[in-house]
């Protein structure tokens, strides 16, 4: 299935952002994702690519109707760059060229691209865009009043600034890692880049912040958000807790798994359901929750057991405890043990994979959370909206993730001015 | 970018100074950490957040851990975390008195942060539409479990709940399959709510400066969740395959080698083998060979990825070797010196021995009463043209209702920040 070209080419944006022009040079996550936000509430994002080393989403194995499904780490050899999934769902509603920034003809189209935009971002390694001579002083005589989005994982001043990053690297350098596990044994830590999201919706903030500032005062600014001081500010009270009472989070009970301390829960944890690998959260924090529980399950004996009489013999009885709650849970599918104890009004909640979310849930269904677009290559498929709704305020969702190069015409005609002439000889140069 | 470019001392070369945040006055009715984590956010960016609690303090007072195990709803650390250099009031919103000075206050107002689903805040009559329709001018940021709309809607959640239903918890845990997917630490669903929140009052900022109307902006913890699960939902929506959580490392369609590597002193670094590509097998192989331990890696066939990969169980198991006869640190930072990307995993204590971190001023003396100076995390944002404000410490209950409540101040005249 193809898009009807008309519904590819660009055109008059909506949303708070109209008017705002991004040139991206950002890949990855981190970058394309924060980039992301902006292209769908009206920003024009241009996303730079080098034809010869497309961004990396485009190259990771995750496709649609393919056989056998491949991990992260599996690439194909030649991969066709407008097949990848992740890509597409990172770059849509952005606009897509290619620019060659190891040849000078290449550096001063960007500079061109840069003197008709207000904002520039990017989350190469460190010293890439100074090697392009980018600096935020070339940038701003470029544009006085351009915003200048540097995203990287230890920020752009300090000993560590040319440590190299990702999504794993953050989590375990900022403690995201450390304190997540089972008590006693290595971290479990996160199953996915954590920070490739939170740090990307960091910067999304940050360039919010910027515009409205120049909005404002009509200023341009440089933006410096290091990925490990954003995970450092998302630990939460662990980090009052070690420098204020010298608690270690080295001591032989902690991390606390699926056990919440804070406040004493019981029972709080993971369960086991009909099925493979299936599971339900259930988390009662005090007297009354315990209450709804025990009706729901039918008001067993062992319930009346002294060791359950209170929350805190419930939590100094955990084992025991879960114990029962798994015998209940294991005849019962995750869905069903949320859809009866949230009816009666308990905390709990199927352990969702992504096929729920995708299938099986109502609430992201009712709420529209993932919507489709068409792609010429790929076809329909899925996105990850925004997780919230504004009275006012809507995403502009024109178009899928721009194949490579697509918007090469547009972007250097319509907008830089180059004639067809000029453009076919950057493109038999190398150049675009 | 010069050294001082950017960070938390007071040289900004900015021409205005002022934050965009400067005379923003937030209304923070929210008790939850996903809406207080969003006044916390906008705090350290300078705008004028007033905690509204209930008689007795916000349900966050409650919550340890507390300064020396005390239980003291003045010293509970949680509610540190959240509340710093907010303003806090007492009100009690199920009286039609204090609900009227709610609006006198939200009259003034630009943005107001809410915690409570639909059905609760009929009940106080706060529904987030009335508050808008009320106050046109008012940004109404809602950051509940499930949204205000939708069949979930009214479910109860909490931390557990929340990233289990949203779908990150699943990708986390162990290799073993046996041990329930186990629940990544420090309040992230609320984190990822706030995050957006943050993001939705910006647009809604942005929205308002040409049309001078608020809105409401109705963030959902689930969804938040939802849409942050990295590879997850595209290994769905593409493939339709659902990936299988592996030991702190990338749940995958299929089993991947160990990442975790434990030192000589214990401690773990996070390291991926990738040995598709040349260059950092060069460096790692030489960095073995500073040590004597690169066994036969450096023989010619190694050169050869295909080799590479069909050893990769004994490469792995050469590399293992070489991080169990060093310190974490040493592996970390030789590592790093060779461009190979190794993270330690830091315990949250060891940040504040952390070089880096130090020389970027990122954690900042907040003095607190009876306890000292205590540093805080600094802002996560940094920009050139204007520094992050320095708020002091979270509010004791009921501080600044004279100052707040006044007839003079809660007359004023809507600020204009953020217009």
């Amino acid at each position: 299935m193809t898009n009807p070209v008309s519904t590819r080419t660009p055109g008059r944006r909506t949303g708070p952002l109209t008017g705002v022009r991004v040139a991206d040079f950002c890949w990855m996550g981190v970058g394309a994702v924060a980039t992301r936000l902006l292209a769908d509430f009206g920003a024009e994002v241009i996303k730079i690519e080098d034809r010869t080393r497309v961004d990396m989403p485009r190259r990771l194995p995750i496709y649609k109707g393919q056989g056998k499904a491949l991990s992260y780490g599996e690439e194909l050899s030649k991969p066709d760059p407008n097949m990848g999934g992740l890509f597409n769902n990172y770059s849509r509603n952005k606009l897509g060229v290619t620019i060659n920034m190891r040849t000078p003809e290449g550096r001063e189209l960007a500079d061109c691209l840069i003197t008709k935009s207000n904002v520039v971002t990017e989350n190469f390694a460190p010293g890439v865009m100074e090697r392009w001579g980018l600096t935020f002083a070339r940038l701003q005589q470029l544009n006085p009043s351009i915003i200048y989005a540097r995203m990287s994982g230890y920020g752009h001043t300090g000993p560590h600034t040319e440590y190299r990053s990702y999504g794993p690297v953050v989590q375990a350098v900022s403690g995201l890692s450390h304190i997540s596990g089972l008590p006693g044994r290595e971290p479990s830590g996160w199953g996915l880049s954590y920070m490739d999201n939170l740090a990307a919706y960091y910067n999304s903030a940050a360039l919010l912040m910027a515009i409205l500032h120049r909005e404002e005062t009509g200023e341009g600014t440089e933006i410096d958000v290091s990925a490990v001081e954003a995970g450092i500010s998302l630990l939460g009270p662990v980090i009052l807790d070690v420098n204020v009472n010298k608690r270690s989070t080295r001591r032989g009970d902690y991390p606390t798994g699926n056990r919440l301390e804070h406040p004493h829960a019981a029972p709080h944890g993971v369960y086991p359901c009909a099925g493979t690998d299936r599971w339900a959260a259930i988390a009662v924090l005090d007297q009354s929750e315990w209450d709804l529980l025990v009706d729901v399950l039918g008001s067993p004996d062992w319930a009346n057991d002294p060791m359950f009489s209170d929350q805190e013999s419930r939590f100094a009885h955990q084992d025991e405890l879960d114990t029962h709650i798994s015998a209940w849970t294991l005849t019962r599918t995750p869905h069903e043990v949320m859809d009866v104890l949230q009816a009666r009004g308990v905390r709990a909640a199927a352990v969702q994979t992504a096929e729920d979310l995708s299938e099986h849930d109502p609430q992201i269904a009712f709420r529209g959370t993932f919507f489709e677009l068409d792609h010429p290559v790929i076809g329909p498929a899925l996105f990850e909206g925004m997780p919230m709704q504004m009275s006012r305020t809507a995403p502009d969702n024109w178009r899928s993730a721009p194949l490579v190069a697509e918007d090469n015409d547009y972007v250097f005609g319509e907008i830089l001015g180059l004639s067809a002439d000029e453009r076919g000889e950057l493109l038999d140069k190398g150049v675009i | 970018m010069s050294e001082q470019a950017i960070d938390h001392s007071h040289d900004h070369s900015g021409v205005s100074g002022r934050t965009p945040y400067e005379g923003l006055r937030i209304i923070e009715i929210a008790t939850e950490p996903g809406g207080e984590d969003v006044g916390q956010m906008m705090v350290l960016m300078g705008a004028d957040v007033v905690k509204v609690e209930p008689p007795g303090g916000a349900s966050g007072r409650f919550i340890g851990p507390f300064v020396g195990d005390e239980p003291d709803p003045e010293n509970s650390l949680n509610f540190w975390f959240y509340n710093r250099g907010k303003q806090s009031i007492v009100l009690d919103l199920t009286t039609e008195t204090d609900r009227d000075r709610l609006h006198v206050l939200l009259e003034g107002a630009d943005v107001v942060i809410t915690s409570t689903s639909a059905v609760e805040s009929a009940a106080l009559d706060l529904r987030a539409e009335s508050l808008s329709e009320r106050h046109p001018h008012l940004i109404v940021a809602s950051v509940t479990a499930f949204g205000l709309t939708g069949p979930w809607a009214e479910y109860k959640a909490s931390e557990l709940i929340s990233l289990g239903a949203g779908g990150p918890l699943m990708s986390c845990g162990y290799d073993d399959h046996s041990i329930p997917p186990i629940l990544p630490g420090g309040n992230q669903s609320a984190h990822t709510a706030a995050a957006f929140g943050h993001i939705g009052i910006l647009l809604a900022l942005l929205d308002r400066r040409r049309t001078g109307l608020g809105q409401v902006v109705d963030v959902s913890v689930h969804e938040a969740a939802a849409v942050t699960c990295e590879l997850a939902n595209p290994y769905w929506f593409y493939p339709r395959v659902n990936v299988q959580r592996q030991t702190c490392r990338h749940a995958q369609p299929t089993p991947t080698s160990p990442a975790l590597f434990q030192c000589a002193d214990g401690r773990y670094v996070y390291f991926a083998l990738v040995l598709a590509d040349t260059k950092p097998w060069h460096s790692l192989v030489s960095w073995l060979g500073e040590y004597g331990l690169e066994a036969d890696l450096g023989d010619p066939e190694f050169a050869e990825v295909s080799h590479r990969q069909a050893r990769f169980p004994h490469i792995q198991g050469v590399v293992e070797v070489f991080f169990l006869l060093m310190d974490a640190n040493t592996a970390y930072h030789e590592g790093q010196a060779r461009q190979l990307p190794i993270g330690i995993l830091n315990a949250p204590e060891d940040l504040f021995d952390d070089e880096h971190l130090a020389a970027r001023q990122f954690f900042v003396p907040v003095d607190v009463d009876g306890v000292g100076p205590v540093p805080f995390p600094g802002a996560p944002f940094r920009f050139s043209a204007f520094a992050a404000a320095d708020p002091g410490p979270a509010p004791h209950l009921d501080e600044n209702s004279l100052s707040v409540l006044s007839p003079n101040v809660s007359a004023a005249a809507p600020t204009t920040g953020g217009q």
